[in-house]
This record gives C-alpha cells, structure tokens and sequence, in this order.
C-alpha cells in the first residue's frame, strides 16, 4: 500500500495497491487502481497494463532511457479548483518546429471521485487541463479551421504540430507508449487554451486554463520557487490588453476634461490691458543712460499671471529690452530680457524669413499692487532709431499647460498599448501565424 | 491596477494645469529679486539687470 500521506480528504480509502514488475521485479505502487489504464515501472521504465493483474508489459526498451524528474513528484497531493488531486503520472512530450524539438511536461492528477485532470508545463508556463465536457465546433465558414467554438467561446487557431512522446512515469487513463505520435492543435482564448489531439482515428478534445507557477507551488505545497516563466505562453493572459480600452477611454474622458478647462480659463480670463505705451530707442544716445522707468499701473484681482508683450517693427535688425516688473509698494521685482528680430531675405530657395517683429512674455504668479516697468532697450548701434512698443495684460492663459498636459496623458496611454501589441506580437511570433515585422529589416 | 493609477495620474495632471493656471505660473524663465529699493524709480540707472549684457543674434540666413 502506497506511502504514509493522509488520504483525500472527505475521500475513502484510496484504491491502492502494491505489485511487483514483471520485467525487473521492483516495487509498483497503483494509486489509482481500477482508473489506471497503464502503469509505469520507476526502476526499468516498462510500460505495464494496469488492467491486468498480472501487469502484462506493454512496452519494455533494451537500454534504460533518461530519467527526467518531474518538477511536481509522484503521490504528491494539492487542491486544484477546489479539489484535491494527487499527482500519479508524468510524461514529457515534444514537438519539432523548424529543426528545433521542443519539450513540454504533463502530469496526470487524480481524485476517486471527480477523476483525472492535468497539468502541462512548458518553460515555466502551466496550465490546468480537463477533457472537454462537450464536443468543440469548428467553424466551417472560416477557412483550414483557423477558428473553435466552445461553450459560447470563440478560440483562435494558433499551432498545430506532431507531438512525440518521449518519456513517461507512472499511471495514466490510456494506453500510453514511448514514441507514440499524436497531431495536436491549439486553439487560443487567453487564459484558456482549446487542444485538439488525435492519434489514429481517435479525437481528443482538453480544455486548459493558464496557472501561475506560483499557484502550483502553493496548491501542492511544493518547497522553493516555481521556476520562472520564459517568454510569453500561447494562453499567457497579456497583464496590459484588459487596460488598453478602459485606458483610452479614461484618455479620452480626460482630455475632454482638458479642453473643457482650457475653455473655461480662456473664457474666464480677465485678459486686462493695464499699460501700454510706445518709446523710440536713439541709438545715439550712449550705452547705460538709456533706462528709464514707465508711469505706475495697477494689477488687481488674484495673484495671476502678466503678460508683457513688445512689438517692434524691425526689418533686418533686432532690438533687446531688458525688463524689471517692479512692485512699487513691496519692492518685489521680476527681471528678464527679451528680444525682438526679424530677418528676411531671397535666396536659391526663395523668399526666406526668421524671427518675429512680435514678443510675449508671462511673468508668473504676480499679486496685485501697484508696478511700474523699468526698461532698458539694446540695438545694433549702427543702425538709426527704432520705435517699440510695450504692453501688459493682466490674467492671461497659458496655452502650453494644456499642450503638456496633453502629453502628459497620451505618454501612458501610448506605452501601455505599446506594450501590449509587443506582448501579443510576442505571443503569436511562436504560432503558426506569426505577425508580419513592423520594420522591414530586408536591404535592398 | 494600471487603470487605477492611470485615474489618479490624470486627476494629478488636470490638478496640476488648473492650479497651474489659476495661480498664473508661467514656463517662462526670469529672476525674481526682493527689496529693489525705491530709488530706482529716480535713478533707473543704478538697477543692474542680470539680463543686460546679452549677446544677440545678429546674422539672419
């Protein structure tokens, strides 16, 4: 009788029983006795009918083959869905794609009641496999059945493959060989995953849900980490594209929000001419005596912005004012330089032109009081005379807030759905429809 | 979880752009001074701009 682990909870006694192998004489522990269709001996590999009381052999190899331990051992039990399942059997199969031969593992879990299930695992990645309650439907409409319905649920086509058995280890609910060949397609809705297996005239159709190795680990209490997933799996669930459309829409919700604000300050704004005056710059006049302050003006309401904009009609030719918003009654200054110039000419291309004959400026966060401008124009002193003029608005809005506000929001939105077309490129790269290269590589 | 945070992000940058206009703040650079004493206002020329020196672009194409 097997090992000292407590039985299935809720359960009777398993149905175990002990026999010897016919071939090498070891010890064969049937776990799930009268279920099993085959039964695997640990010490020769001999694959023995678990039918027959006499354990016929099945199959037997004239060399031992390679041991491959399964991640999860055999007689060890875990709750999956809510169940407890002991593993009984494990086989590793693989296929070729290109010249290269791919491995994956499958373990065979059993409970007296409820009976077999599996886990597959390939490279980190696992899954909780049943045989299908009902027949798939396949699609006629759509070419080389490139499409599954099951229970409502439409699957996508994403590889099919001849499958080899490679190696096996204790029971299993069929007759299984080393070396046997099966054709299998899978059908993809991720998390789950729709496999069609067929071997001679014999159709199998499983159901599988993608499991976090971590879940394994702790439905069978298996000591360590999972060993980590490689890649992306044909049923992986994508972590982002659940977040695409909400995220587009919240973007779109908020750049609404956006633009509504932007009317709302643009319509709000006071926009108030507070000072305005014209001045000739003598270019004569010499460098440090040509400053001067302007008369006082008030700024009311709220703390908000200035906007002080020179204009000047400047042809060629470029004049500098150096500024000082001045608060005659607190003796808070902002100091800043602006420059109006503007070139234009002809050229082999055309009429060409730089600069503007127009400058603005926002001065920020400026309280209310009484200002006076201080003023100090620079020009090319070559050059005759040039006439400017100044003028300052009260409570102007900022456009550029809304410009990188709008970025703000895109950015995210944008990374969040890169990431998740790399992720689904990633998966469907291994299928046998892989996506066509965003870049064409190909050199002329 | 990413939604969530996406939420919150974009209620911080709606915050940000309406606070930023409300109080007036500006993306233009300048150099705020306190206590400019009073006497500029007689003598404009005693007040030295950190902006007065600037070298200008004098060339066009």
């Amino acid at each position: 009788v097997s090992s000292g682990t407590p039985p299935l909870q809720g359960a009777p006694k398993p149905h175990a029983k002990a026999l010897n192998c016919p071939k090498c004489g070891a010890a064969i522990t049937l776990r799930a006795l009268g279920q099993a269709v085959s039964v695997v001996c640990e010490s020769c590999h001999s694959i023995l009918d678990a039918k027959d009381p006499q354990l016929q052999i099945l199959q037997s190899f004239d060399k031992i083959i390679s041991p491959d331990p399964p991640l999860i051992p055999l007689g060890t039990r875990g709750k999956i869905r809510g169940t407890d399942h002991e593993v009984i059997g494990f086989e590793r199969r693989s296929i070729i794609v290109e010249d290269t031969r791919y491995y994956w593992h499958e373990y065979v879990l059993f409970n007296p009641y409820k009976g077999f299930r599996y886990l597959s695992e390939y490279q980190g990645h696992w899954n909780d496999v049943a045989v299908c309650k009902e027949q798939p439907i396949i699609d006629p409409r759509v070419s080389i059945n490139l499409e599954a319905n099951y229970l409502g649920e439409s699957y996508k086509h994403f590889q099919t493959a001849d499958a080899s058995t490679d190696f096996v280890l204790g029971e299993f609910p069929w007759e299984v060989r080393v070396g046997e060949q099966a054709r299998v397609t899978d059908y993809v809705h991720p998390p789950r995953v729709l496999s069609k297996e067929t071997m001679s005239n014999e159709v199998t159709w499983s159901i599988g849900e993608y499991m976090p190795g971590r879940d394994v680990w702790n439905a069978f209490h298996l000591p360590g980490n999972a060993p980590e997933a490689v890649g992306v799996y044909e049923n992986q669930p994508s972590p982002f594209s659940t977040n695409i459309t909400t995220v587009w829409m919240a973007f779109a919700a908020f750049a609404t929000a956006l633009f509504v604000l932007m009317i709302g300050f643009e319509i709000g704004a006071k926009k108030e001419p507070v000072f305005h005056a014209t001045y000739q710059l003598n270019r004569g006049e010499p460098k440090g005596e040509a400053s001067f302050v302007t008369d006082t003006f008030e700024l009311g309401g709220r703390t908000s912005d200035v906007e002080v904009t020179t204009s000047a009609g400047v042809q060629n030719d470029w004049i500098y004012v150096n500024y000082a918003l001045i608060n005659q009654d607190t003796g808070e200054a902002w100091d800043f330089g602006r420059e109006v110039s503007f070139y234009s000419g002809y050229d082999s291309d055309g009429a060409w032109s730089e600069g503007s004959r127009n400058d603005s400026v926002v001065v920020p966060s400026v309280p209310a009081g009484h200002y006076y401008l201080r003023i100090e124009p620079e020009a090319d002193p070559r050059h005759s005379t040039i006439a400017y003029t100044v003028d300052v608005k009260r409570d102007v809005p900022v456009s550029a807030f809304y410009g990188l506000g709008f970025i703000a929001l895109l950015l995210p939105a944008i990374v969040i759905t890169w990431r998740s077309v790399s992720f689904e490129r990633s998966r469907w790269s291994e299928s046998d429809h892989p996506p066509s290269p965003i870049f064409n590589t190909e050199s002329d | 979880m990413f939604r969530k945070i996406y939420l919150i992000y974009g209620m911080l940058v709606l915050g940000t752009v309406g606070f930023s206009e409300y109080r007036g703040m500006s993306l233009d650079t300048m150099n705020q001074l306190k206590n400019v004493p009073r006497s500029v206002r007689d003598n404009p020329g005693s007040y030295r701009s950190v902006y007065s020196g600037y070298h200008h672009y004098t060339g066009g194409k």
